[in-house]
């Protein structure tokens, strides 16, 4: 570990400086690198497809909208086929919200303990039980849904949204503790050293010295978990009644029938991924340090 | 007595967590087993011990096997799709080109949406409509004059069909492993690449003899990423088109043959499989890496 | 860092008031003295055949039984990895002893969780808790004891005056430079009255000036408040300066503890010899026989109290660079040579030359200078040796220019060729 006088509070990113832009290696390279932006500017284009299909299908009038027009852009914009999505969609949006948020910052603040034990306060065989936490991360819910489904039936948690909060909790943990031990894992040594010797025990080191430290953590825990669990399908459908159903199992069934009214498709996709979406622009470095934890890179 | 006062209070600390997991993550997965060895079928849960009756009878069982193919076709064409055009976008982006925010930001967003909005945005791109109601890609090409590469998307009768959902799951991911790479590539040492330039090799050799070789890390993480996340597939293909045979995967089956059809064993056991396939790749992965964690 | 360029880019005077401890503070009258120094009565550390062991069967220290006196600024000096970090924090509580007992004046706190423990402690990489003000920093230690606000705050105050930190109270670490965060180091050590201060290695950090000024800073310190303190360091200067008694270590094995002076003068083995005193003695290969000892084409006598007269071995024969002086005649114990290289240090001068003797590389010798192999050390012929001798500056030599020297013989060390330990 370093010896300098303030702990590296940085995640690992994809964020390093370019490397060898100004080079002039060869007399092919002006045609290289143009050749790389037209390639770059290609691909974006084919990439967006989706991306312009939903926005000109979502904004134009719906009487324009039809299989054969689909590509062509709007005459002029109109909102109504929002007005016609949103009360679809506003329930599912608020459950998501009341399960997102707390969901995101409990099984944080528990992560951050957690990271907290596993790099800091370490105990006998904890490099036994941090693989198996982190195995948590990667079981396929389906290996849990019928047990699951038993258990919280059992405890009357079947149909509200306490049973998504919790159920998002419990399988955030692995994430969420990987993000934060990986994160005190850089933190100086010294600083709970220092701690104890001023007389804080485990506990009140951990709330007075590294938690303030986290914050860093903290976004990138909350943010992902939100992200996580606001875009979840499975657990929605299995645990919830229609009038406690997120907003990926609203958009489901208003996009998902087989007789599809094209516009409110794209604009209900669009709506349901606004808040994720939003928290993507704002806040991408949080949300790539979380990219890169969840393939244990971080 | 001294040592546990040392270490003792982070055990508590964390005990909670422990417990849950071991409940809600082994307990589980033990009684998911447990169910799939029993005769359960219908609303009322039954545990007599039936064997591996439900296993040998799903090797059986023509829907299941042909959801494996669906399945195996699936995962070759997104994991060496995306490891592909990840690879070659992280090959375009890693010199460092202006607004490189810009085009990672593209490529990256499809991460934060659901699945879901995913599936209903390309499954009207993949229609197979024709006629008047002829609308999508296919229609894209036929304007472009580019008709001969209409198809039926996933709605095809081969098992091609998977290769259409493969091309949906695979522009979602493509972003992740490009990030993936960027970072692999970035972190080869620039001292690495000035030596070999220094003695005389081109760009394309610096790359396949110093950089490459570095890259294989990074290959095997985002296998074993897109591997388990491809066992997993789920809401894709419901949003796409849940009741198809064509598309179907063993994620699928195990949903409607519980929660349809109530054979909550058989459901068990293929639940069971997946865990098995899934493991089988991540396991020895997060081994690896704890091992890398403890050299250093 | 930014704010350390700032801090020493103004005029040296500007600089000096910056970092400087307030004098006045310091040598105050009595009637001041008596509130900082109402702490607890200052405790010695015992420690008792202590030996620590590390997962993979590392023995970081091996056996070793020190005191430490009340009121004693004591320092652990030796080359890296030889256990004097590990004993400072076993002394502090956090690292388990494998064998062995500590004492903290008449308390065995072998078993004692770090927290119950009344030490402070200051870290090389000061460790201040960078989410906190200055003043939260300083006041952390007491605030986890549930010392009163009022006092508290008090102690803090008074504490921020001696260092010189009133003007940085609300600042954050980070808006620090490396000096000021060093005080706040200390700060938050003192601040707590404890009955031992145990640091390690909190100057070296710091550039070389303000090095030199933060040594003579804590000495005043330490007579100030005449607390119990134990210091590590790697390097010998900063140890003989500050230590009113030093232990040397080496390989987790305690060498010699003693007051400098007596380290400088009777170094009880070739290491200690080698590992004190800067420049470093110089060493050769040589006989005792007759009366003499000869090295290289010189034969010195021996007086006949010298406690190796009479006997006929071969040795290691070491000599301080003081010890020499220009000679002015002939005689088999004048030492002839070639300068090589002539210091110039203003009021000294040290000429280095090689003698046509075999150097003495063993492990004492190299570990001394915290060589790791064979590489490190000098990059020289096995055959000649090295010698470095002070000069005042007066005396006239030049590179290439033949010269002659004689050597005190009341000044010679001789060790044993197989342990090492000093003969007599």
């Amino acid at each position: 570990m370093t010896t300098t006088e303030l702990p590296t509070t940085d995640l690992p990113t994809t964020e390093l400086p370019a490397t060898g832009s100004l080079r002039i290696l060869s007399r092919w390279s002006p045609y290289v690198t143009t050749g790389r932006y037209v390639v770059l500017f290609a691909l974006v284009c084919v990439f967006l497809i989706p991306v312009y299909v939903l926005l000109v299908t979502a904004f134009k009038d719906p009487s324009q909208v039809s299989p054969s027009r689909m590509w062509q852009l709007p005459d002029s914009l109109s909102l109504d086929t929002f007005r016609t999505v949103w009360p679809k969609l506003n329930h599912g949006l608020r459950n998501s919200l009341l399960m997102a948020v707390p969901a995101a910052l409990i099984s944080s603040l528990l992560g951050a303990a957690n990271g907290f034990v596993l790099s800091k306060w370490r105990f006998p065989g904890d490099d036994i039980v941090f693989p198996l936490i982190l195995f948590g991360m990667f079981i396929p819910y389906q290996a849990i849904l019928i047990p699951m489904r038993q258990l919280l039936t059992e405890w009357h948690l079947i149909g509200g949204l306490n049973g998504l909060i919790l159920v998002h909790i419990i399988y955030g943990l692995p994430i969420t503790t990987l993000i934060f031990r990986s994160y005190f894992a850089g933190i100086s040594d010294e600083l709970i050293d220092a701690s104890q010797v001023d007389g804080a025990g485990m506990l009140r080191t951990f709330a007075y010295v590294a938690l303030p430290i986290a914050i860093p953590a903290f976004a990138v825990s909350v943010i992902w978990q939100f992200t996580s669990a606001w875009n979840d399908f499975l657990f929605g459908l299995v645990i919830t009644n229609p009038s406690s159903a997120p907003v990926t199992v609203a958009l489901n069934n208003v996009a998902g029938g087989q007789v599809v009214p094209y516009h409110e498709a794209m604009a209900s996709a669009l709506v349901a991924s606004i808040p994720t979406l939003l928290v993507y622009i704002l806040m991408g470095r949080f949300f790539m340090r979380g990219l890169m934890a969840g393939a244990l890179k971080g | 007595m001294y040592r546990l006062r040392r270490w003792g209070p982070g055990l508590l600390l964390i005990s909670p967590t422990l417990i849950i997991l071991a409940i809600f993550v082994y307990g589980f997965l033990a009684r998911n087993i447990q169910v799939s060895l029993s005769n359960w079928r219908g609303l009322t849960a039954r545990y007599d011990y039936v064997g591996f009756d439900y296993y040998t009878r799903l090797f059986q069982d023509t829907r299941f096997t042909q959801d494996v193919k669906n399945l195996t076709v699936f995962t070759l064409i997104f994991v060496f799709g995306a490891l592909i055009f990840g690879f070659c976008l992280a090959l375009l982006l890693e010199r460092g080109v202006r607004a490189e925010g810009l085009f990672r930001g593209i490529f990256l967003f499809p991460m934060a949406i659901s699945f879901i909005a995913t599936a209903v945005v390309w499954r009207w791109l993949m229609s197979n409509a024709t006629g008047s109601q002829e609308t999508g890609l296919n229609k894209l090409f036929k304007s472009m004059g580019l008709g001969f590469l209409a198809n039926d998307w996933f709605k095809t009768d081969s098992v091609w069909a998977m290769g259409a959902v493969a091309l949906a799951a695979g522009w979602a991911l493509v972003g992740y492993i490009m990030a993936l790479f960027l970072a692999g590539m970035r972190g080869v040492s620039d001292d690495l690449r000035e030596a070999a330039r220094v003695d005389g090799a081109n760009e394309v050799r610096v790359f396949w003899y110093v950089v490459r070789p570095m890259l294989w890390p990074v290959v095997m993480a985002a296998i074993v990423i897109l591997a388990h996340i491809s066992l997993k597939t789920f809401d894709l293909i419901y949003a796409m088109d849940p009741k198809s045979r064509k598309i179907e995967t063993p994620a699928l089956y195990m949903w409607f043959t519980t929660f349809d059809g109530f054979f909550f064993s058989r459901g068990a056991a293929i639940a069971t499989l997946l865990v098995l396939g899934i493991a089988v790749v991540i396991v020895p992965y997060i081994w690896y890496t704890m091992r890398l964690e403890r050299r250093k | 860092m930014a704010s350390d360029e700032r801090e020493r880019a103004p005029a040296p005077a500007a600089t000096a008031a910056a970092t400087q401890l307030d004098p006045s503070a310091i040598e105050a009258p009595a009637a001041e003295t008596a509130e900082l120094g109402e702490g607890p009565e200052p405790a010695g550390i015992r420690l008792e055949n202590i030996t620590k062991r590390f997962k993979g069967g590392i023995e970081a220290v091996k056996d070793v039984t020190l005191a430490v006196e009340p009121g004693e600024f004591m320092v652990l000096v030796g080359p890296s990895g030889c256990g004097k970090s590990t004993l400072l924090r076993i002394m502090a509580g956090l690292e388990e002893v494998s064998a062995g007992r500590v004492y903290l004046g008449d308390k065995d706190v072998t078993t004692q969780l770090p927290q119950h423990r009344d030490i402070a402690m200051v870290f090389q990489s000061y460790a201040l808790y960078p989410r906190m003000t200055v003043r939260r920093n300083m006041g952390f230690g007491l605030r986890m004891r549930r010392t009163p606000k009022a006092e508290r705050q008090r102690r803090v105050a008074e504490v921020a005056g001696i260092l010189g930190l009133e003007h940085l109270l609300s600042r954050r670490p980070g808006a620090l430079s490396g000096g000021q965060r060093q005080r706040v180091a200390m700060g938050r050590a003192i601040v707590r009255e404890p009955r031992v201060f145990l640091m390690d290695e909190p100057l070296s950090n710091l550039d070389a000036k303000l090095r030199v000024s933060m040594r003579a800073q804590l000495s005043l310190l330490h007579q100030r408040l005449g607390v119990t303190t134990v210091y590590v360091t790697h390097d010998q200067v900063e140890a003989m300066t500050l230590g009113q008694r030093v232990a040397v270590l080496r390989d987790g094995l305690l060498q010699q503890v003693d007051t400098p002076q007596v380290l400088f003068k009777r170094p009880v083995n070739l290491f200690v010899a080698a590992f004190i005193g800067s420049p470093s003695m110089n060493f050769v290969h040589a006989k005792i026989a007759d009366q003499a000892v000869t090295f290289a084409d010189v034969k010195i006598p021996l007086p006949a109290e010298s406690p190796v007269a009479g006997q006929d071995r071969d040795v290691i024969l070491g000599i301080r660079p003081t010890a020499f002086a220009l000679a002015s005649g002939g005689g088999s114990w004048v030492l002839h040579a070639v300068p090589e290289v002539v210091e110039e240090l203003g009021d000294e001068r040290y000429v280095i030359f090689d003698i046509d003797a075999p150097r003495v590389d063993t492990d004492a010798t190299r570990a001394a200078i915290d060589a790791r192999s064979t590489d490190d050390a000098l990059l020289l012929p096995e055959d000649r040796a090295r010698f470095t001798v002070r000069l005042p500056t007066e005396t006239r030599v030049a590179v290439g220019e033949p010269f002659s020297l004689t050597v005190n013989p009341d000044r010679l060390y001789f060790f044993d060729l197989e342990t090492g330990a000093t003969l007599g």
